[in-house]
């Protein structure tokens, strides 16, 4: 008999920017037992890269709302899509390892539910090109590296980290329906017709619970925690943060491969 | 067998005495990590200001690998008096010499002890003991 590890589950969904934030930032800040947590956002919003430039993101305006994440990568419009995010310790041995590592054992959970939701046949980009690539937007869903996981041709999930003192923040955006902002990219109502993040989230729960040896155990984030992420939340949506001058990526090329970005996601 | 002139963090940066203030660096694993053994996979790095005060465990800058930013954490207190700022435009020194060229900040200690820190076997123990 193998004993399952229990991890928290925090279920939040039509949260506002600030909340998702300022959460997510809280949990990797406090010393807390693994978190998974599934949410969608109210009302739409873009979030950009740590280090992205407000002005690498022409269209940005065009969301409802603005934030900055603290995990790297491109921009990304929060619509139509189930957002996780994981925070842990960098011991734990999901996360042991290479950065690209950490990556590959993530997809694959997220591979897994979305065949078991769908069937969508979801693979890692490895050397091939994507129809949904083109420069010039800031986004992330607009620019992949081979470990970008893809169906159709295009890139269906969006993901980034953060780590800092022994623990990791981890991002992901996988998209169910079209976005202005995201033309062209992967969904999965182009496979399998109109889903609800709602629906596809227990899917994912499974799939860390079935991979993983895991029981998630629902969960809502105490007082400290909840005080913790308002203070930061509201930094994640103020104005000095989201326009803040950070500097341009130093240079192109992800992964050694020629023709990426290696700085968007 | 890494540098035994310096002393090691469990989060991979090391520090070195030289003379009145200490070099700061990461590690060799620290860049492999982040960067799979590819050097173009570093993007970006944030380094202080000289001027600033830090404390020993805080956070001094910021570097960014392919989907992953991971803070930098100073190994002692004190205030930076200098900056490598060839790191920022040029990343791949850390991979290709992350003991001398690669140093990041240098620091003019509250105090010059580097007690608590490991030595070269002690951290080498720690990697392998980190191996799964």
């Amino acid at each position: 008999m193998t004993a399952r590890k229990r991890w928290r589950l925090i279920r939040t969904f039509g949260a506002s920017p600030e909340f998702n934030m300022g959460l997510d930032e809280a949990l990797l800040e406090a010393n807390t037992e693994p978190t998974l947590r599934v949410y969608t956002w109210k009302p739409d919003t873009l979030s950009l890269g740590y280090f992205q430039r407000l002005d690498e993101v022409p269209r940005a305006a065009q969301a409802s709302a603005l934030v900055r994440r603290i995990t790297g990568g491109g921009a990304i419009h929060h619509v139509s899509e189930l957002t996780f995010s994981l925070a842990l310790s960098l011991e734990h041995p999901l996360y042991s390892g290479s950065v690209a590592d950490s990556y590959r054992r993530v997809h694959a959970v997220v591979a897994k539910a979305l065949n078991a939701f769908c069937g969508i046949d979801a693979r890692l980009r490895g050397t091939d090109q994507l129809a949904s690539d083109c420069d010039g937007t800031g986004m992330c869903f607009h620019q992949s590296t081979a470990l970008d996981l893809v169906w159709g041709g295009r890139k269906g999930l969006g993901s980034a980290q953060r780590r800092k003192r022994g623990r990791v923040l981890h991002h992901g955006s996988i998209k169910l329906g079209a976005s202005p902002l995201d033309s062209g990219v992967a969904t999965v109502e182009a496979e399998a017709g109109a889903k609800s993040a709602l629906d596809l989230a227990p899917f994912l729960v499974a799939a860390f619970e079935s991979e993983w040896q895991l029981q998630l155990v629902p969960s809502v984030p105490d007082a400290a925690e909840r005080d913790l992420a308002r203070s930061l939340g509201a930094r994640s949506r103020s104005k000095n943060f989201v326009e803040r001058a950070a500097r341009a990526p130093r240079r192109q090329g992800g992964l050694g491969l020629p023709g990426q970005d290696s700085n968007l996601e | 067998m890494r540098p035994n002139d310096r002393r090691y963090t469990e989060t991979h940066e090391w520090v070195k005495l030289d003379g009145d203030t200490m070099l700061i660096g990461i590690t060799d694993f620290a860049v492999r990590e982040l960067s799979s053994g590819n050097e173009s996979d570093l993007v970006y790095c944030d380094l202080p200001e000289p001027g600033r005060s830090v404390e020993a465990g805080e956070t001094f800058g910021e570097i960014e690998s392919v989907k992953a930013v991971s803070d930098l954490n100073a190994p002692v207190t004190g205030e930076v008096v200098d900056t490598n700022v060839k790191i920022e435009e040029h990343l791949e020194i850390l991979a290709k010499d992350p003991w001398n060229d690669g140093w990041m900040i240098r620091i003019r200690p509250a105090n010059k002890s580097l007690d608590g820190l490991m030595d070269a076997a002690a951290y080498e123990k720690f990697l392998s003991s980190k191996k799964h």
